[in-house]
């Protein structure tokens, strides 16, 4: 067994990218329509690029056109740095809002079918919190392709990167970064489909793998969004960034997660518990459905914990009703067909004679690896790290802060994606032209551990309780007792799970080690995510601690947490950049310490 | 109300090692609302860790969990047990995977080699038009032009209709990929049209197709794919 975890042969390349999505091949493009004879490799874990989680987003990328009078890309960042609970940084929102249409321009010039206007331009519709003169009235700005938006930048992006002569490995994993005196040479990659090893030695390597969402139990994330590329970095002794800056959904539909959306509430849906009762004027008496986001997450869970839930026996989760038997049929046909098609789909629910089962489920990941505003990756002491970058999801520069605006997640993607790869083609200009040796040191032990451990665990079970205890005590509701508890429970996953045995010894197509390699990742996200969340005794954007409910300006600042081995936890911070506060020109006291109120 | 069936599944599997071809049956007591994914994975966590599938995102949008149940070629994590039962009247499923591409492992198949037909067909712009005026100008391209061929830029790549088609599986590059081509020749922005005429009237092309609309059939997106094809032999 030993042989067949070496190295089976060394490839050699200019760029290598960890993912495929949409960050990761609007980088690639952009590398090879500037550099044609650069050699680009993208690692995929799924079977081809077109199934990666990009191609699932629906609503829209937010965008300010020049040509529309009515809107401002110092709205867009004003909106995006409230929005984030003023914990965004300021020189990365400026960056990303401004070079917006262009990349929408990129887009359309090659081929995404965005949705039109009478006159054939652009449509455009309006999402929560996007507005004009700071706040004021609400505004058109997100451009959009239907409810298929992801998937209109995935298509052209993947046809963009194959018609340049881009290379993919899919079904492959980085399984070790190879780092050198504070440089990234490239990583070991365990490809499935051969069942082999393999090195690739790059000039430049730009991780690109995309969210965590699989920590929790109910999530609207792809299966393969385990938080791989974070446990990487912390393996490799760099830090992650606000992994506590978590966003969750109210009513994800159970047991799939799927996004029941907003629009439920706002046409009169009603939340209601197991005794039908319905329960938001205990929690918000005036505005009941229609309250915040993260306070109807939060009365929902409470209802859960208070044991008034419901247990769906299918999906072994517990969730509330919400009820749309009461809406006049015109409103289900015309405003919310596609959620009711939904329902019948995904639990077999007529929501015009049933009630349906919601709970909230996990969305999106703000924080991430640490980058600057151009990508290249930091250490604990915010020294860039030589030959690495970060895009996407994975990633954090951090133009979220604590809590991300709808549209504003794709849009990161293109824009950084560009910025990224204009850096690296910059530094592949000055430096010389072979990548460097670099040699493994830890992935082999890693992986014949996992095929020689023996035990009665089951992979599975460990799985479902670590996903099971970070929805009920780390996600829309945190207390201290409630996180301290999770620790502990986590560290004794992480011995059981060293009592799980893989039965199936050829390497090809493993999904037994993949899913076993995967669940140490998602031990280690789900930690620093825990350990962090414990750390800030505060409420701020996502983070809502039930103990300590108000946002606190001792705590403007970013988590760092490292941990080279799992347990080993340090804590660190970054500064919130404040730079279009400071630089004090017009509007810039929109840019101060404001409240996020709506 | 039943709440929980007692199934059979018969799953066509493969060692790659061995490279040997079995079926193995498993019992398993399913949720009437879980999804064949979610029985997969119970397969997986209670009964046998080693068998292998498929999928990723798990609701109708990417389309890596395609199979065959009872020989109709299907996303898995669209068909919940309760349905499955009502629609083919059993409670014994025979799954196998897409036969347009070589198996690796049990259900999984080389998706790329699969996907090596749409590449053919060039999916993106290869010369694509200027955009009007100066730098801050999109093409203007009308609804209605657009409403022409939008339907068939909704296609996944799931390859369901590539595997119910009757002609694809030697010379015919596919509903799938025919699809791909007809939106580029459809799209205003895409000047080079000679190419693109190549593809769809070549000996790969659409005139292999037999018109039996089985793609149109069995596409989870409910795409009418014969629909395009038959625009295509038209010439558009």
């Amino acid at each position: 067994m030993s042989n067949a975890l070496s190295i089976r042969s060394t490839i050699h390349c200019d760029v290598l990218l960890i993912g495929a999505g949409g960050a990761a091949l609007r980088c690639g493009a952009e590398i090879l329509e500037q550099m044609p004879t650069a050699r680009v490799i993208a690692l995929t874990k799924v079977s081809h690029p077109q199934k990666s989680h990009t191609s699932t987003a629906q609503g829209g990328l937010a965008a300010v056109d020049p040509k529309d009078p009515m809107d401002a890309t110092i709205f867009h960042m004003f909106d995006t740095w409230k929005g984030s609970d003023c914990t965004a940084d300021q020189n990365v929102v400026k960056k990303i809002c401004e070079s917006a249409w262009e990349q929408i321009l990129w887009l359309e010039n090659r081929g995404m079918h965005f949705s039109r206007d009478q006159q054939g331009r652009l449509s455009k519709r309006t999402f929560g919190g996007h507005t004009r003169n700071f706040g004021e009235a609400s505004v058109y700005r997100a451009v959009f392709e239907a409810d298929r938006t992801g998937k209109g930048i995935m298509d052209t992006a993947w046809g963009e990167t194959l018609k340049r002569g881009i290379t993919f490995i899919n079904q492959a994993i980085a399984v070790e970064l190879l780092m050198e005196n504070g440089r990234c040479g490239g990583c070991v990659v365990f490809q499935q489909k051969d069942g082999e090893f393999v090195r690739i030695l790059a000039r430049a390597t730009v991780f690109a793998s995309g969210g965590s969402g699989q920590v929790f139990q109910v999530t609207t994330n792809c299966r393969q969004n385990t938080g791989d590329g974070l446990a990487l970095v912390l393996e490799s002794g760099l830090p992650v960034m606000d992994p506590e800056a978590v966003q969750f959904h109210p009513t994800g539909i159970v047991g799939p997660g799927i996004l029941a959306s907003e629009t439920l509430r706002s046409v009169g849906g009603i939340l209601r518990n197991q005794a039908q009762e319905p329960f938001m004027e205990k929690y918000a008496p005036k505005m009941k459905e229609l309250a915040p986001r993260d306070l109807v997450a939060r009365a929902i869970e409470t209802e859960i914990r208070e044991g008034r839930g419901i247990m769906n026996p299918d999906h072994n989760i517990e969730h509330v009703w919400i009820d749309l038997r009461h809406l006049p049929q015109e409103v289900h046909e015309k405003q919310i067909p596609e959620v009711t098609s939904f329902f019948k789909r995904y639990v077999n629910l007529d929501p015009r004679t049933q009630l349906c089962p919601v709970r909230p489920s996990n969305h999106y990941h703000m924080g991430g690896i640490p980058t600057t505003m151009y990508g290249e990756v930091q250490d604990k002491n915010q020294g860039v790290i030589e030959g690495l970058y970060a895009v996407g999801e994975c990633a954090a520069a951090s133009f979220h802060g604590f809590n991300r605006l709808g549209t504003n997640s794709i849009l990161e993607l293109i824009t950084m994606g560009k910025l990224v790869a204009d850096r690296v083609v910059e530094v592949l200009a000055q430096t010389p032209a072979a990548a460097s040796e670099m040699t493994s040191s830890h992935y082999r032990e890693k992986m014949s551990g996992y095929l020689e451990h023996g035990g009665s665990e089951s992979l599975g079970q460990i799985r479902f309780e670590l996903r099971a205890l970070m929805t009920e005590q780390v996600s829309v509701f945190r207390t201290k007792a409630g996180m301290t508890s999770a620790i502990t429970r986590l560290h004794e996953l992480n011995r059981r799970v060293t009592q799980t045995k893989i039965s199936c010894r050829d390497l090809k197509m493993n999904q037994e080690l993949v899913q076993r390699w995967e669940l140490d990742n998602l031990l280690a996200v789900a930690l620093a995510i825990a350990e962090a969340a414990l750390a800030r005794e505060e409420s701020r954007g996502a983070h809502f601690r039930d103990d300590f409910p108000e946002r606190k300006d001792e705590y403007n600042y970013h988590t760092l947490v490292s941990m080279d081995r799992f347990g080993e936890i340090e804590l660190g911070r970054r500064e919130v950049d404040m730079s279009v506060f400071e630089a004090g020109g017009e509007h810039h006291e929109q840019f101060s310490i404001i409240e996020r109120k709506y | 109300m039943i709440t929980t069936y007692q199934i059979t599944l018969k799953i066509h599997r493969y060692d790659p090692a061995l490279q040997k071809h079995w079926t193995q049956e498993y019992q398993v007591e399913a949720g009437r609302i879980m999804r064949f994914v979610d029985v997969l994975r119970k397969i997986n966590d209670e009964q046998d860790p080693t068998l292998a599938w498929g999928s990723s995102c798990e609701h109708g949008q990417c389309g890596t969990c395609s199979m065959k149940i009872n020989g109709k070629p299907l996303l898995s994590c669209e068909l919940l047990v309760e349905n499955a039962v009502d629609f083919f009247n059993t409670t014994t499923f025979e799954i196998e995977p897409l036969e347009v591409a070589p198996r690796i492992r049990d259900l999984i198949i080389d998706t790329e080699k699969a996907y090596e037909r749409v590449d053919r067909v060039k999916p993106y712009v290869i010369d694509p038009a200027p955009a009007d005026h100066d730098d801050v100008e999109e093409n203007q391209i009308s609804p209605e032009d657009l409403e022409r061929y939008v339907d068939a830029t909704r296609c996944i790549n799931c390859f369901c209709c590539s595997s119910a088609c009757i002609s694809s599986h030697r010379t015919f590059l596919g509903p799938n990929a025919m699809l791909a081509a007809v939106v580029r020749v459809m799209d205003p922005r895409e000047r080079e049209k000679q190419q693109r005429l190549d593809v769809l009237y070549n000996e790969n092309g659409v005139y292999r197709c037999h018109s039996s609309k089985a793609c149109s059939f069995v596409c989870p997106k409910e795409i009418d794919v014969a629909h395009f094809i038959a625009l295509a032999k038209e010439g558009l």
